[in-house]
């Protein structure tokens, strides 16, 4: 059990070079990919998907260095938001090249990883049964309509047009 | 195995998304995200796949926190570059975060019918990703039932969520009328990667709004991880307490203690 919530400080992965390292492979499998499926240009995706390793980087380092008790999810969300601001100096150039790299691209490698990762749980779910999983089915379902149904009524009220 | 992964993300993105049409107007698209997440799964599995095993499994998940950075990142430049249009939705995006909540209604119920006992506080309180899985078991620690009531939902949903959450999405812009940064809104109720896989159908259904949702979806999602942890904390967690006291006694199921016992030794 207490396997599951360890993940993110997995001994295996440590060292600024490793991270570095794979950065480097996933930028390039997405940026294949993001060719494949979307046909952007390869370079200018490729430097998209350096500038984005570039923010995961310092991101994590600073959630290591730093003495404050932030999650780098915190700082990358920052840094991104801060660069791409609207009157940044750097907005138009981050947003020019990050803007040829799909979404679902990274989600589509991303996810392969997770696939991998998600096979050690594969046992304990067997074991779990299916009462449980119609309990997660609901819990999902009924957070996601909550919020959907919640957030069309606040759009509605404060007179957001339907597109 | 990173080899594997690029011919995986090639195939899936030849094939692309695959669209069936239940009836004439309802769709359930299958996005490539799907296919290279199941695959991944299955190489894990399939023993004659030696190069992927359990070492690899755990190089996979180490890796994610990193490349998860990535993910995020493209987020936050989606939110900056549209931060004028998340400061106009803040109520929406912030009182959505209570629907959340909704869960509680809906599953507390069920899981007493279904013969748990205080195990379902911990699995109806919330959507039972990482955060939430830190304050149940820093509650009612980590032997407690609560808490196998959580890593119960969290292991289930570490399978099925992020395939679920992608039907259910893809299912739900094409049948009901919301508004479409309310369909962003809600993708982001639970971890990053549910939260891609439920993004990719809505962001197919919308063309033309890629930014805008993607900036929605992003910020709500990392509201979801601040914000989200308090309702939790002080709102989910003791209603789910008062709606357990208030039903068990009514509908929780005495004689299935048995079974339940051989069904929770996971």
């Amino acid at each position: 059990m207490p396997d599951l919530i360890d993940g993110s400080q997995d001994v295996s992965v440590h060292g600024i070079l490793n991270w570095i390292m794979l950065l480097g492979i996933f930028s390039v499998i997405t940026v294949i990919g993001n060719y494949v499926g979307y046909k952007h240009p390869m370079a200018d995706s490729l430097i998209g998907m350096a500038i984005l390793s570039l923010i995961t980087l310092a991101g994590v380092w600073m959630e290591r260095k730093l003495p404050l008790n932030i999650s780098s999810i915190i700082y990358i969300s920052v840094m991104g938001i801060l660069l791409a601001f609207p009157g940044m100096p750097t907005s138009k150039f981050v947003l020019h090249y990050v803007s040829q790299v799909e979404l679902l691209s990274i989600v589509t490698v991303f996810l392969a990883y997770v696939g991998i990762g998600m096979g050690k749980s594969w046992e304990e779910f067997r074991a779990l049964g299916g009462r449980a999983i119609i309990v997660t089915m609901l819990v999902i379902a009924a957070t996601y309509y909550g919020s959907a149904v919640v957030a069309h009524i606040i759009l509605t009220l404060t007179g957001v047009p339907a597109i | 195995m990173h080899a594997s992964i690029l011919i995986l993300v090639i195939v899936a993105e030849i094939i692309g998304p695959i669209e069936i049409h239940l009836t004439e107007s309802v769709e359930v698209s299958i996005m490539p995200l799907l296919y290279t997440m199941l695959l991944g799964l299955i190489f894990y599995l399939d023993k004659r796949i030696t190069w992927i095993e359990r070492k690899q499994a755990r190089v996979a998940e180490g890796t994610m926190m990193l490349f998860i950075g990535v993910l995020i990142s493209k987020l936050a430049i989606s939110s900056g570059q549209s931060m004028h249009l998340i400061f106009d939705m803040g109520p929406a995006l912030l009182l959505q975060e209570f629907g959340h909540l909704a869960t509680i209604l809906v599953a507390l119920p069920i899981a007493l019918l279904l013969g748990f006992k205080r195990e379902c506080i911990g699995m109806t309180s919330s959507i039972g990703r990482e955060p939430e899985v830190a304050v149940i078991v820093d509650k009612y620690g980590f032997n407690s039932q609560e808490s196998r009531g959580i890593f119960a939902l969290f292991i289930v949903g570490t399978i099925i969520g992020t395939v679920f959450i992608s039907f259910l999405a893809s299912l739900s812009v094409s049948i009901l009328p919301l508004h479409p940064y309310a369909f962003a809104m809600a993708s982001g109720v639970g971890s990053a990667s549910m939260n891609a896989a439920s993004l990719g159908p809505t962001l197919a259904a919308f063309p033309g709004m890629e930014t805008s949702i993607e900036a929605f979806a992003g910020f709500s999602n990392l509201l979801s991880f601040s914000i989200g942890i308090y309702i939790v904390i002080f709102l989910a967690v003791p209603i789910t307490e008062r709606l357990y006291a208030f039903l068990e006694p009514k509908i929780g199921k005495k004689y299935i203690v048995k079974e339940k016992e051989d069904g929770e030794n996971a």
